[in-house]
């Protein structure tokens, strides 16, 4: 013993071990918290100055996606795929048919501006690509992928029919700002969706562009750029929505990054087997800026006083609304789709893409939705709603002929035609996931719950208000 | 395919019409898209009538439909036709209010010498300060007619403003002069003029106020101050279409009715009380909760907020529209149980009613768990018991028999599911209540004194309010500052007494005579008003400014002129011995209640210096006439704390924690203990300092001496183990007992942490002088810890005598060091007392102290916490010092560190000693 100098390092060791393991293991903690949502955004590789590396000058854009692809080989390939590039799904077979259907802007219909066939040069002026002019576009060539649209950081970008960028655009000087796309980037077409800002989705529009914090937290408070949550690989960017896409593709989520226990009250981490997380974080849409929430389209082609939120000749009668309370609805992430040339009932209001789910659907739960109504044009005959051509030669808009409009229309769409035209009530469902408030914001137990609740319960499918009835459990004795 | 969302077009409908008229003109445009929406939106909007309810007819006192004979409607008749209305009116303390209680003025236990009942029929309150006289009295401030007048605006009706104190109806009394109960008070004259009850009627309890959705209590209100008691249940129907007002008559509606003269079906709104209906006496209830929530004084007409700035709302306080400091921050509701969709009757529910009725445990044979024999719904619908759950409150002392037979806040939460974190949990629930964290603050202001000595112009008293920096030209623009509610003991209903919060208000009044009554407020308008100006006399005393005027500040009584003054001219009035009398009337806070994320969880909000529990409340910037109040007699707070005021002239109270049994760690200290521990851990640090230096000193002039030295194996692995790991465990517990003695020192470490690695290193150490203890008597090596008695002074003598001489010299130690004997007679005996005194002592007032949640009984009559603590900090200073005296005396070895050394390898190099020393080894 006594040869073996360091013997007392040991026992000291030992010692410690015996004073420190109990501490360990007996004091108590605080419970593991939620995991650190920042965790979760990408990280981003420095950025590159192109300045030197495109110097261009191009004549169209289809010069600048050349000399992209000298570097990017790939880029171009990758972006069509998406469906940024194609407006159309994989083939989906919807309940109730035959066959598999692709889904997309580029065959759907909506009821704003009602559909794209016969429509391509207005409508593709979002496309990112060059040159969409009609049904024979060729989405096989890669030079005909806009680049820049999603990668310019000089705002002075812009788009002009079938895609084309404007003739004043200095392509020498956007191609050389090309960096990861920011919101104005993302925002210069989906901030504009239904032609103009606000339009669309409600929870859409340019007071997201510098938004403060009561406006959308993520954006605001923590400053997130749009591909931080819908992250991207080769291009393919995720998040979809029922409007153009029928079924579920669950990869974006808010748990995404709100992993865990999120929230300290156990009664609230008890709503979320039934209720989507946006339908409390986001108790209003539309907060800055009105959007469309009614377009009657029958009362279009008069001379009228015109207000772009009130009445337009070529559009008819519209009614805005800003800070307006959502619908709520079961929802497990698909819709149906009205197809063209679906028949309607037009005594009652067509949904053109109602979400999927009920009380039963233990994916399904409550969300928020921005719910637009509108009086479209149909063939009282088929009873088919009508793809009216609105644009260019023969377009409604220049002619206010409905029955041309109809017939041109139908042709492109390649649906039949009578050649009446009447007007049918049809609805959409947009899921309402932007804009999200800090949580001191966030709805409270009466908001839904009480006398004054927002919520239909009985429509919803429960007995009563489940606070006091009892929950899916108890109504439809599912366990999840 | 799913329908049309209505709703969402019903709402845009409505948006719609609330254009701009030039916008609306060009809306019409879509006016065919919406017009079958409108026709739906119109259909779904329907009449609040409960379907459930049947109809009936109104009926006056005679049993008549008052459709035919005009008369004020009967509840009792009315709502008598179904429900056991005389039962119901029978058994309701909100009827009563205290007038079956009456007592002689004196004896209700308030300590005032005035009041004669518990309840607000006969309890005097500063706040109100009008007295309802006794039969007794030659000097009548209210009589029983005026009462109802004034009084009945809180009150329900039936009780009092039914019954004469004799029992008889009102209105069969016969009138007998000076009689207070058929006489009001004539405010011109001030003689009592006889009151014709059969002209005004009477009050019957009025069941519309509480079961009507939308009853309306300023009709009723007005109606009673205008003395038309019998009207008042009329009243409240007005604005339901069923009556209306027309000049100063009232006409019952026919087309409210059926043919047969009953109600139309859409007309029977009657529901159970909503929590709007209670707040219609009890306090500021917000039940629709878009508008932000806003008051208009620091006093609104709502009682409870008056008096402790509780609101009931579910709404964020951030959302409201009070001017709250860091109002920004304050994300947590108003009330969590509002904000959850609690209504007041969910707590404060019919004691009789089957939903809610349970047994308590001790009232249930051993063998039933439930009892499902109970009144069922029919049964109760007819004599629903208008008695009401209720908790205990400070200044609720109205049917005590009913105390706490509201559902605790236990009764309904888990407490041990959610206070995992918390230590002690059970040693804090029975030292403090739920509602001293969960009600951390008041966001808004509360009543903080009332001053009837002096009176403004308007007639009324001086008040302050706490929660508020000053009164501001209009309200809105005072900021509200949180205040702090002061925590008082308070009777849980067990017998046992916690913590919870309340607010204090403090009264000075005038009183007069033997026995004592408040000065009438005619009287003291009297003394003080010329019509509505300042009588000149109190203009030349108080008008410290001469503008003509007197402000607050000047509106005081703070020197002896003032209080001559105004006691002369009540005096000359006719009031016999007019003094201030001053007193502070405790109100228990209970609701504004907040989740637990709101709550106070930090450790140092109360173990710390500045610790909330005895952090003084102002009670008043003021002292009229230099009377020091007393609390209130039934109350709470009198014996728990002290009242003091500042120079500046500011009141205040402290709570004692010693006054109330409480020893809270990290502020309560025994300042003698800590002096003696710090005298003795110092003193013995000087000594040693000393004897070192002196050492040191002597050695220098010294040749080193050079003992002939041997290696011997002194101490085995494991007495080096356990040592050591002892000396680990005792540095730390002191350590770490120092930071939980004084927190706000070590602000570094968490107090809830090192109070649980105390625990576990105090474990480590009895275990581990328990394994000792046994290895010691085992092996027989505890011989070296005895003193033997043989020659032991002789030989303590001897050891004594080399540190204080042999050590300078450098002789040699008394005795030799040996494995059989390591240890010298000193050593020895301070071991001795160490193992068998210091060492126990310290570790029982620890397990003691632990124990105080575990075996609560037993701690307190060991003397609890304010005994044990200061036994265990004393321990621990002489722990430390012969911490000190033992490391030092390690280096008495020939060399300094040798001792040292040989507790680490085992191996120490001790003296051969050549002279015979007196050993017990050689015994």
């Amino acid at each position: 013993m006594k040869d073996f100098k360091y013997i007392w390092v040991i026992g000291l060791i030992v010692t410690l071990l015996i004073v420190v393991v109990p501490i360990a293991l007996f004091v108590s903690r605080e419970a593991d918290a939620a995991a650190d949502p920042y965790a979760s955004l990408p990280q981003r590789v420095p950025h590159v100055d192109h300045t030197d590396l495109l110097p261009g000058p191009y004549e169209t854009g289809s010069d600048v996606t050349r000399a992209c692809l000298d570097c990017h080989e790939d880029a171009a390939h990758e972006v069509t795929q998406t469906v940024h590039w194609t407006w159309e799904s994989e083939p989906v077979l919807l309940d109730g048919r035959d066959q598999p259907l692709t889904i997309g802007k580029k065959n759907a219909i909506n009821n704003f501006c009602i559909g794209i066939q016969g429509n391509w040069t207005g409508c593709t002026r979002c496309h990112a690509g060059y040159g969409w002019e009609d049904a024979a576009f060729d989405f096989s060539n890669q030079e005909n992928v806009d680049c820049l649209v999603c990668h310019e950081q000089t705002g002075t970008y812009a788009k002009s029919n079938a895609g084309y960028p404007a003739s004043e655009v200095d392509l020498a000087s956007v191609a050389q700002s090309v960096a990861t796309p920011t919101r104005t980037n993302c925002g210069s077409c989906h901030f504009n969706g239904g032609g103009g800002n606000a339009v669309k989705h409600g929870d859409l529009d340019g007071s997201l562009f510098f938004p403060t914090e009561n406006v959308d937290v993520h954006m605001g408070r923590v400053g997130l750029q749009c591909v931080d949550c819908h992250q991207t690989e080769d291009h393919q960017i995720q998040g979809h929505l029922i409007s153009v896409s029928a079924t579920d593709h669950s990869e974006l989520a808010c748990t995404n990054c709100h992993q865990g226990t999120v929230h300290s009250d156990q009664r609230i981490t008890s709503h979320l087997d039934a209720v989507a997380c946006q339908t409390c974080h986001i108790p209003e849409g539309a907060v800055r800026q009105p959007t469309k929430m009614i377009w009657d389209w029958s009362t279009a082609g008069q001379d009228l006083p015109e207000d772009p939120h009130v009445y337009l000749k070529i559009k008819g009668s519209f009614v805005y609304e800003e800070n307006f309370m959502p619908e709520y609805a079961w929802f497990n992430g698909e819709a149906d789709r009205y197809i063209l040339g679906d028949e309607i009932d037009p005594s009652t209001t067509t949904v053109l893409n109602p979400p999927q789910g009920n009380i039963g659907d233990p994916q399904a739960k409550i969300w928020p939705f921005k719910v637009h109504l509108a009086r479209q044009p149909y063939d009282p005959n088929y009873n088919i709603l009508l793809q009216p051509k609105t644009v260019g030669e023969g377009g409604y808009w220049s002619e206010f002929d409905w029955e041309l409009a109809a017939r041109l229309g139908a042709e492109a769409a390649g649906i039949p035609y009578s050649g009446e035209v009447d007007f049918a009530e049809t609805s959409m469902y947009w899921v309402l996931s932007h804009m999200v408030v800090p949580s001191e914001e966030a709805l409270q137990c009466y908001a839904c719950h009480g006398e004054d609740g927002r919520m239909d319960w009985e429509a919803l499918g429960y007995y009563g208000d489940p606070m006091r009835w009892g929950g899916r459990s108890q109504t439809v004795g599912l366990n999840n | 395919m799913a329908h049309l969302p209505w709703s969402s077009a019903r709402k845009l409908t409505i948006a719609l019409w609330a254009r701009p008229k030039r916008r609306r003109a060009r809306l019409l445009a879509v006016g065919t898209l919406l017009l079958g929406l409108l026709l739906i939106a119109y259909g779904t909007a329907s009449a609040q009538s409960n379907p459930l309810h049947p109809t009936f007819p109104l009926l006056d006192q005679d049993g008549q439909n008052v459709l035919s004979s005009g008369q004020p409607v009967s509840t009792m008749t009315t709502c008598g036709a179904c429900h056991d209305t005389a039962f119901i009116a029978e058994h309701s303390f909100h009827a009563d209010v205290g007038l079956n209680a009456l007592a002689e003025p004196g004896e209700t236990g308030s300590g005032r010498e005035w009041d004669t009942s518990p309840g607000l029929f006969g309890r005097w309150n500063p706040l109100t300060y009008r007295y309802l006289s006794p039969a007794i009295d030659e000097r009548v401030d209210l009589t029983t007619a005026e009462w109802i007048q004034l009084f009945g605006v809180r009150h329900v009706g039936g009780g009092p403003a039914e019954t004469a104190q004799s029992g008889d109806k009102l209105t069969d009394l016969p009138l007998v002069a000076g009689d207070p109960e058929t006489h009001i008070v004539d405010p011109q004259t001030g003689r009592l003029v006889p009151w014709d009850w059969q002209a005004s009627g009477t009050v019957e309890m009025n069941c519309f106020l509480c079961h009507l959705p939308e009853p309306n209590n300023e009709a009723r209100i007005e109606a009673l101050h205008d003395g038309q008691f019998g009207w008042a249940s009329t009243a409240t129907l007005l604005g339901t279409g069923l009556v209306d007002r027309v000049g100063d008559q009232w006409q019952w509606n026919e087309t409210a009715f059926d043919e047969d003269g009953q109600l139309l079906e859409s007309n029977v709104t009657v529901q159970g009380p909503s929590s709007a209906n209670c707040a219609q006496c009890h306090g500021l209830v917000q039940v629709g909760s878009q508008t932000p929530l806003a008051l208009d004084s620091c006093a609104p007409d709502q009682w409870s907020t008056i008096t402790t700035g509780q609101i009931v709302s579910p709404q964020r306080i951030a959302d409201s529209g009070m001017n709250i400091s860091s109002k920004e921050d304050l994300g947590r509701s108003w009330d969590v149980h509002a904000e959850r969709i609690l209504e007041c009757t969910d707590c404060h529910y019919s004691l009789n009613n089957p939903v809610y009725y349970q047994e308590t445990d001790d009232s249930q044979p051993d063998h039933l768990i439930f009892d499902p024999r109970r009144i069922d719904l029919g049964d109760y619908l007819y004599r629903p018991l208008h008695q009401f759950a209720k908790g205990q409150s400070a200044q609720g002392v109205l049917a005590p028999e009913l105390d706490n037979t509201l559902r605790r806040c236990e009764s309904c939460h888990s407490i041990e599911a959610t206070h995992e974190w918390l230590p002690y949990k059970e040693r804090h629930m029975d030292a403090v209540s739920c509602e001293s964290c969960h009600i951390p603050k008041m966001h808004a202001p509360a009543r903080q004194y009332v001053d009837w000595t002096v009176l403004q112009a308007d007639g009324t008293a001086v008040a302050g309010c706490r929660g508020i920096d000053e009164e501001g030209e209009t309200f809105s623009s005072v900021l509200i500052t949180p205040y702090e509610p002061v925590l008082l003991p308070r009777d849980s209903g067990d017998g046992s007494t916690t913590l919870a919060p309340h607010n204090l208000l403090t009264s000075w009044f005038w009183i007069y005579g033997d026995p004592a009554r408040p000065v009438p407020q005619r009287d003291l308008q009297a003394a003080w008003l010329d019509g509505s100006d300042y009588h000149p006399e109190i203009l030349d005393v108080f008008d410290a400014n001469e503008d003509g005027q007197l402000d607050q500040a000047e509106l005081v009584i703070d020197d002896n002129e003032k209080e001559t003054l105004i006691a002369a001219r009540l005096a000359a009035l006719g009031l016999d011995d007019p003094r201030i009398r001053g007193e502070v009337q405790p109100y228990s806070i209970n609701h504004n209640v907040t989740h637990g994320e709101w709550a106070t969880k930090e450790c140092s909000t109360c173990h710390g210096e500045q610790s909330l529990i005895t952090q003084p409340i102002q009670l008043a910037d003021r002292l009229p006439g230099q009377n020091m109040p007393s609390f209130v007699g039934d109350g709470p707070g009198a014996d728990s704390g002290t009242l003091y005021s500042t120079d500046s002239g500011q009141l205040y109270y402290q709570l004692e924690t010693d006054e109330t049994g409480l020893y809270i760690l990290g502020y309560d200290s025994v300042d003698l203990i800590d002096l003696i521990g710090s005298i003795a851990f110092l003193g013995t640090l000087l000594g040693v300092v000393a004897h070192g230096g002196l050492r040191f000193f002597t050695a220098r002039r010294r040749l080193p001496s050079q003992p002939e030295l041997r290696d011997v194996y002194m101490y085995s692995v494991y007495e080096r183990f356990w040592h050591w790991l002892q000396t680990i465990v005792i540095l730390l517990l002191i350590f770490t007992g120092l930071i939980i003695h004084k927190p706000d020192h070590f602000g570094l470490f968490s107090f809830s942490y090192v109070v649980q690695v105390h625990n576990i290193l105090a474990l480590i150490l009895v275990v581990n002088a328990a394994l000792a203890a046994f290895y010691h008597l085992a092996s027989g090596e505890i011989q070296q810890f005895l003193p033997r008695p043989r020659g032991f002074f002789d030989q303590a003598f001897a050891q004594a005598k080399y540190y204080l001489q042999g050590i300078f010299r450098g002789q040699e130690h008394p005795f030799e060091k040996t494995p059989q004997r390591k240890m010298n007679p000193l050593q020895q005996v301070t071991y001795f007392a160490i193992l068998n005194i210091l060492l126990p002592l310290q570790t029982l007032t620890g397990l003691f102290m632990w124990g105080a949640q575990r075996w609560p009984d037993l701690v307190t009559s060991l003397g609890g916490l304010p005994f044990l603590a200061p036994l265990h900090t004393l321990t621990a200073w002489l722990f430390a010092s012969f911490i000190v005296m033992h490391v030092y005396l390690t280096t008495t070895g020939h060399e300094p560190l040798v001792n040292i050394k040989g507790m680490i390898t085992g191996w120490d190099e001790v003296e051969v000693h050549h002279r015979e020393s007196p050993s017990p080894t050689t015994d």
